[in-house]
């Protein structure tokens, strides 16, 4: 085999005299040339243990795939890197029959085909939470970000979750969606995990308990969420949370009142049912006549999420009926996290209207306490769910690199 | 897919430049060594994202088609001229 040149150029004769103590220019030309060449060798060296590890290794597959992923996030817009170098994308609409009714599924899918390699498409079932979310910018973005990087996602809403309110028979329309996004092309040697946000985290948390699926699902993301309703309902009625021992104003916005009213008020009479829905969340009050026309635990509802009686919340929880009482508990993720096996990832912005961050610290000091894997990360950076505008750059920084943390650790977990 | 192989035949053009750079051509080659360098990575790059685009998708071609062109422009002067030395002896 012939020599490699590194160093093995001949010197060329210089005809110039140097001085005593003068390095020669010629030795230290040929210094510097294979100064150059060692470091382009690193350089080479480098570039390719980086090309093999982000593309062979599943974690450098996540890695890859955050680097791309978070800018997305951030600026609520796809990069043109990531629509340069990722996959082309399609979106279809589908509807799966479930108990509760028809389950309304967008996918964004690569249209190109299934990589040979398992486990380079994973999947992502998103439960965005109650309300109509489907055409919600942000949504689209991470939908379509997560798909250019080869994921398939789906996202999933049913009439009730329409409806703004959470119900445990929706938790069939989650099993069968998961179940839908695991049989689409590609996806039979690939992994799915389920993301929620907000009123999505526990039809989450009840589909990933769910013995029809829990042995497949690969993680569970849950954003801005709540762990017992009935602790929710108390910062509601006190307008205050306890962190850290200390007690701070929370104050919440419309949506979750509106959310939390639809579920309280379901086993109320209709006369109690109307007068308080119509007042809430951003309707006339009740005036005084019309408040003593409701039955007690109705009254007690009404001041719980008005939060006109941050005194009296204990008991106006224990004037509540049984049936409510019952209700509380079972849309409680609180009550089956002990059945879910997948890896759980908390997220939480620590300034959320809707729902109050004590609740993904409860629920990560009890999955804690239950020694079942989990991440748990504190932002700054997001409206309840939404990431912000106008964020200063410290802010990103900090918030960016917990993000970027999480998100591949996250998608470690797909591949 | 036009703009991902321009993307891919330049980044193979550089690491060959690169690889001139670090002299890892063999020393038999002495006239427009950086041209067939950066040939040899580009071809070997765009060859890398064609196979990275079957085995891992897309998304991770590019990164398949750095290192397949690193590796090529490494192995596959050595070898081209290691044939050489073969048949003339």
């Amino acid at each position: 085999m012939e020599e490699i040149r590194a160093g093995a150029s001949p010197a060329p004769t210089s005809h110039k005299e140097t001085q005593p103590g003068e390095q020669h220019p010629t030795i230290a030309k040929r210094r510097k040339r294979r100064w150059v060449a060692a470091l382009a060798r690193v350089l080479l060296l480098l570039l390719f243990i980086g090309g093999f590890v982000l593309s062979m290794l599943p974690w450098g597959r996540a890695v890859a795939r955050s680097t791309q992923i978070l800018p997305a996030l951030i600026t609520a817009s796809e990069p043109a890197s990531l629509i340069a170098t990722g996959e082309p994308i399609g979106h279809t609409q589908m509807t799966v029959p479930s108990k509760s009714g028809p389950v309304y599924l967008d996918i964004y899918a690569p249209t190109s085909p299934t990589p040979l390699l398992p486990g380079t498409r994973g999947g992502a079932l998103i439960i965005p939470g109650a309300g109509d979310n489907r055409q919600v910018p942000q949504l689209i973005n991470l939908s379509e970000s997560l798909a250019r990087s080869g994921l398939v996602v789906m996202n999933m809403t049913t009439q009730i979750m329409m409806n703004y309110t959470i119900s445990v028979e929706d938790t069939d329309a989650v099993v069968q969606a998961f179940k839908a996004l695991t049989h689409l092309p590609g996806m039979t040697q690939n992994r799915a995990g389920i993301i929620a946000f907000s009123a999505g985290v526990p039809l989450a948390c009840f589909g990933a308990a769910d013995p029809r699926i829990r042995d497949e699902v690969a993680y569970v993301a849950v954003f801005g969420g709540y762990f017992d309703t009935e602790s929710v309902l108390r910062a509601f009625g006190r307008r205050a949370v306890t962190a850290d021992g200390k007690t701070e104003p929370w104050y919440p916005a419309e949506v979750p009142i509106q959310v939390l009213t639809n579920v309280i008020t379901q086993t109320f009479s209709p006369q109690d049912r109307t007068l308080i829905t119509n007042a809430l969340p951003n309707g006339t009050p009740l005036t005084q006549g019309e408040f003593a026309q409701l039955s007690p635990q109705a009254q007690a509802a009404y001041q719980l999420l008005t939060g006109n009686a941050p005194d009296k919340v204990d008991q106006n929880i224990a004037a509540l009926s049984p049936a409510v009482h019952v209700q509380l508990d079972e849309l409680s993720p609180s009550k089956i996290i002990d059945r879910i096996r997948a890896p759980f990832f908390l997220l939480h912005d620590r300034n959320d209207t809707s729902v109050p961050f004590t609740e993904s610290r409860a629920f990560a000091a009890a999955l804690a306490r239950l020694h079942h894997p989990y991440e748990y990360v504190e932002f700054h950076i997001f409206d309840h769910v939404e990431v912000r505008s106008n964020l200063a750059l410290n802010q990103e920084l900090t918030d960016g690199s917990r993000l970027f943390d999480i998100l591949t650790r996250l998608l470690l977990a797909d591949s | 897919m036009l703009i991902l192989i321009l993307i891919w035949l330049l980044i193979g053009m550089l690491v060959g430049l690169l690889a001139t750079a670090a002299r890892l051509q063999p020393s038999s080659w002495s006239r427009r060594v950086w041209l067939y360098m950066a040939g040899i990575g580009a071809a070997m790059a765009f060859c890398g994202g064609l196979l990275g685009t079957f085995i891992v998708g897309r998304y991770f071609a590019t990164a398949t088609a750095l290192w397949i062109a690193v590796m090529g422009v490494v192995l596959l002067p050595r070898v081209v001229s290691l044939r050489k030395s073969q048949k003339t002896t």
